[in-house]
């Protein structure tokens, strides 16, 4: 994964990034270096012979876990033809693997000095991006032919050991190689540097899964990638960019799994790469809501992990109570010493009820009533919660404000920058604070809780209950948060119950949860697929027009992938087919100037005017609910719902995608092959390039389900 | 909670004895094992095995086969059993050192209360949900 001069390699939350050389000389606020668990393990690592550094003439990304660089001594300039070839293969397990090659391409043998430099700070990454001082002592020893790199803070330790299969000498900065190459002749070493820590005192035993000598040590890994598409569903269509779009996702998705010690080694979708290598309530489960119909196992995981954590007392520091799913789970040293609360932080209002969304949803497509009864606990304490902590104003509404008031989130709704939520005129509202897609999440949770108590918990009372309160929940909002005279739902309450009435993209999530009066669809439709919201592209958070509307602002004009593949769903669910196959057009269409990898976000300009997708600057990427927007769009466009245990397909595509075939879809059913062929004028052509959706074409209309055995 | 009899001393004591009388705990539902809890001072060692089966938790002061083990300072785990010190940011510092099973572990952590001085209006530590 290249970004910029950035190479980055992953596996689960151990990342390394370097330069294009593969070094890295990394300051406090540099994020560079070997991170795991949250830690930064080396912070310099650099390679240099005679004395020298090294220029990269290529840089290769085998995969998202391992890269290869090929260097040259000198000026790197191509009139001087190198006579040394430097080939540096890493890969990163727990810890990173190392395979250094010199070729010697002279008809002399040569003598050289090759040295790596390695020392760490022992970042938090709370400290990297905040750039704050440690507290603790640096150890640095040589120990049997080893380095060790070591910080020690109370009982809290970590430690770096750097070993060669090539004996090396060894001081406290480095190691250093003293060899001869005959003519035409190759040197390798393979070095393990390897992180311990989290647990050197007993929990988490952390050995690179490279052995020395097998120096590739790929296979494993590649199997797994490889085993992990394998039994993907297949895509076929006629628009190349969709396969290429398809096949990303799905690699960016294994890259993204997680697999923390506490979840019996399972895999959840974690947050964003590398920096957000971590377990999100949130974006675990709109991740795992995405994927449901293509990987459906990272729902279950998603499920079981996210419950295990599920809070269960009142902790003002970690906005904790009981029932409530967590927001962000961190490994640091700033979490251990209790200077950051994230030993889980649950300070995130939506999590909850779309826990129980996604327990539901994951019923509905793979039939596992076994893990529905298993979480059946947890799952009446998130609908609880709703009513027990979540209704501060005591009015039926989910409010959030933050009790840890110096290192808590200020807004716990998905849109959690400062200036997110606003009026009209662009006037902030205090706090307590209830966003209306949070309502319709938690009327969702309602409804889906209903539905799983008399099916699976066999607890009548109980979904009598719920089914009341979610139809009274749906009369009220539809009354508090309804602006009338432009017919659209208002941003959220303040707390006086007066509308925050600035028109957003949330009012599309609101039509996914079903919370919206069939009589009001049609106006949200409208407002949605109109010039103030639809960029051409897709949704924008904050309408053209608005106080803090700004093309680039975060969460107030920026176009974000994952918003708009939820907001087609939900349009999908009020049967506007054609409107949300216009949004999967211009989503799948920016995905291609992205190489199939959409960014977190891109620019709310209007189409027609910059032609191409601006992307927003964030540090992370691939983000995991960008990578799982076009697999819920492919969703959406296809029609694909489970009923009963039967797949619906009711394709409604647009044009230029001439057919789309999904094969082997699993669920309840086993697998299912799903075909569509129609069109939907999405955009008229703009010049630039041939656009999915832009070529008139005869009315056609087909669909098809098979099922295999 | 323990009683508010109890001396501070024997926090730890109150704790598993508190355990132990109760029998049934919903929050551990799901949960099958034995944690053994091994607590130091100084030269000395007091293990308590807590074995969970879906729900049912028993109590024994002793040794024996455990699939999740847990040690760390009986001061420590004093102030852990009386929400003064939280378990996992503890866990993370190096302070309990835990070998076995971690999902018995996250599941053993709820049994843990919140800090004692914490936001008046919903301070029923442990009561979720409803179900049993």
């Amino acid at each position: 994964m290249t970004t910029g001069a950035f190479v980055k390699i992953l596996d689960g939350n151990t990342f390394v990034v370097s330069d294009a050389n593969g070094d890295i000389d990394a300051s406090l606020t540099d994020a560079t270096g070997l991170f795991s668990f949250d830690t930064r393990y080396l912070s310099k690592w650099l390679l240099t012979i005679d004395g020298q550094r090294l220029n990269a003439l290529s840089t290769d990304d085998l995969n998202y876990f391992e890269a290869r660089f090929f260097l040259v001594p000198g000026t790197g300039t191509v009139y001087v033809d190198a006579k040394l070839s430097v080939i540096r293969q890493r890969a990163v397990g727990d810890g990173f693997h190392e395979e250094l090659t010199l070729l010697n391409h002279n008809e002399k043998p040569v003598e050289l000095t090759v040295r790596f430099d390695a020392a760490s700070d022992f970042a938090d990454l709370f400290e990297v991006k905040d750039a704050l001082a440690k507290k603790g002592t640096y150890s640095t020893v040589v120990d049997h032919g080893e380095l060790v790199l070591g910080y020690q803070r109370e009982t809290f330790s970590r430690a770096t050991r750097i070993s060669s299969s090539v004996p090396a000498k060894v001081d406290e900065q480095g190691l250093t190689f003293k060899l001869r190459i005959e003519p035409h002749g190759e040197w390798k070493t393979n070095i393990d540097v390897v992180t311990a820590g989290l647990v050197a005192s007993g929990a988490v035993e952390s050995r690179t899964r490279y052995a020395r000598n097998g120096g590739h040590g790929r296979s494993s890994m590649e199997e797994n990638l490889e085993r992990w598409l394998g039994t993907a569903p297949r895509i076929q269509c006629s628009w190349d960019p969709l396969r290429a779009t398809y096949r990303r996702s799905l690699v960016d998705l294994a890259a993204l799994r997680f697999s923390p010690p506490i979840a019996g080694g399972k895999s959840l979708p974690a947050a964003g790469l590398p920096w957000f290598m971590t377990m999100f309530g949130r974006d675990s489960i709109f991740t795992s809501l995405q994927a449901l119909p293509f990987k459906p196992e990272l729902a279950a995981a998603t499920i079981q992990t996210l419950g295990s954590w599920q809070g269960t007392r009142v902790d003002d520091f970690r906005d904790e109570d009981p029932g409530r799913i967590l927001h962000e789970l961190r490994y640091g040293e700033l979490p251990a010493f209790e200077e950051r609360p994230h030993s889980p932080y649950f300070g995130s209002a939506d999590a909850t009820p779309l826990y129980v969304v996604l327990l539901d949803e994951y019923e509905r497509w793979t039939g596992d009533t076994k893990l529905v009864r298993e979480f059946e606990h947890e799952a009446r304490a998130a609908l609880n919660w709703i009513d027990q902590y979540a209704d501060l104003m005591g009015n039926g509404y989910i409010w959030y404000q933050r009790r840890n008031e110096e290192t808590g989130l200020e807004n716990q709704c998905w849109k959690d920058s400062w200036d997110s939520i606003s009026y009209r005129d662009g006037r902030i509202p205090s706090f307590p604070r209830a966003t209306c897609e949070i309502q319709g999440y938690a009327y969702d949770a309602k409804v889906r809780g209903a539905r799983l108590a008399r099916l699976v918990w066999k607890d009548a009372a109980l979904a009598d209950r719920l089914e009341r309160e979610a139809a009274e929940l749906k009369r009220r909002f539809n009354r508090d948060f309804w602006v009338e005279s432009d017919e659209y739902f208002a941003l959220a309450l303040d707390t006086e119950g007066k509308q925050v009435d600035a028109l957003s993209s949330n009012i599309g999530h609101l039509l996914w949860s079903g919370i919206v009066d069939t009589s009001k669809a049609k106006a949200v439709a409208r407002h949605l697929m109109g010039p103030r919201l639809f960029s051409g592209w897709g949704v924008r958070t904050l309408a053209a027009g608005e106080g803090r509307y700004n093309p680039i602002g975060y969460h107030v004009g920026t176009v974000w992938p994952f918003d708009c593949s939820f907001i087609a769903w939900g349009l999908r669910r009020y049967g506007f087919k054609e409107e949300a196959a216009r949004i999967a057009a211009g989503i799948l269409d920016a995905a291609e100037f992205f190489d199939g990898r959409l960014p977190e976000a891109f620019g709310g300009y209007e189409r027609s005017v910059t032609r191409y997708p601006v992307e927003y600057p964030t540090a992370c990427s691939p983000q995991a609910w960008s990578t799982g927007a076009p697999l819920l769009l492919l969703r959406t466009m296809l029609g694909l719902e489970p009923i009963g245990d039967n797949l619906v397909v009711d394709p409604t595509l647009p044009a230029g995608l001439g057919y789309l075939e999904l094969l082997d879809i699993p669920g309840r059913w086993g697998r299912i092959d799903a075909f569509g062929r129609e069109r939907v004028e999405a955009e008229p052509p703009t010049g630039l390039r041939r656009q999915l959706g832009s070529t008139p074409a005869p009315r056609s209309s087909r669909q098809r389900a098979r099922r295999r055995t | 909670m323990m009683s508010d009899t109890v001396a501070a001393s024997d926090a730890a004591t109150a704790f598993f004895e508190e355990r132990g009388r109760r029998g049934r705990e919903s929050l551990l539902a799901k949960g099958r094992g034995t944690v053994c809890v091994e607590l130091t001072n100084g030269t000395e060692t007091q293990p308590w095995l807590v074995t969970i089966d879906r729900g049912d938790v028993k109590v024994l002061q002793g040794t024996g086969h455990a699939d999740c083990t847990l040690r760390t300072s009986r001061e420590l785990f004093e102030q852990i059993v009386t929400g003064e010190v939280n378990a996992v940011a503890a866990i993370l510092r190096g302070a309990i050192g835990i070998t076995g099973n971690w999902q018995l572990l996250v599941l053993f952590q709820r049994l843990f209360p919140g800090p004692p001085k914490t936001s008046a209006a919903t301070a029923d530590t442990g009561a979720t949900g409803s179900s049993g």
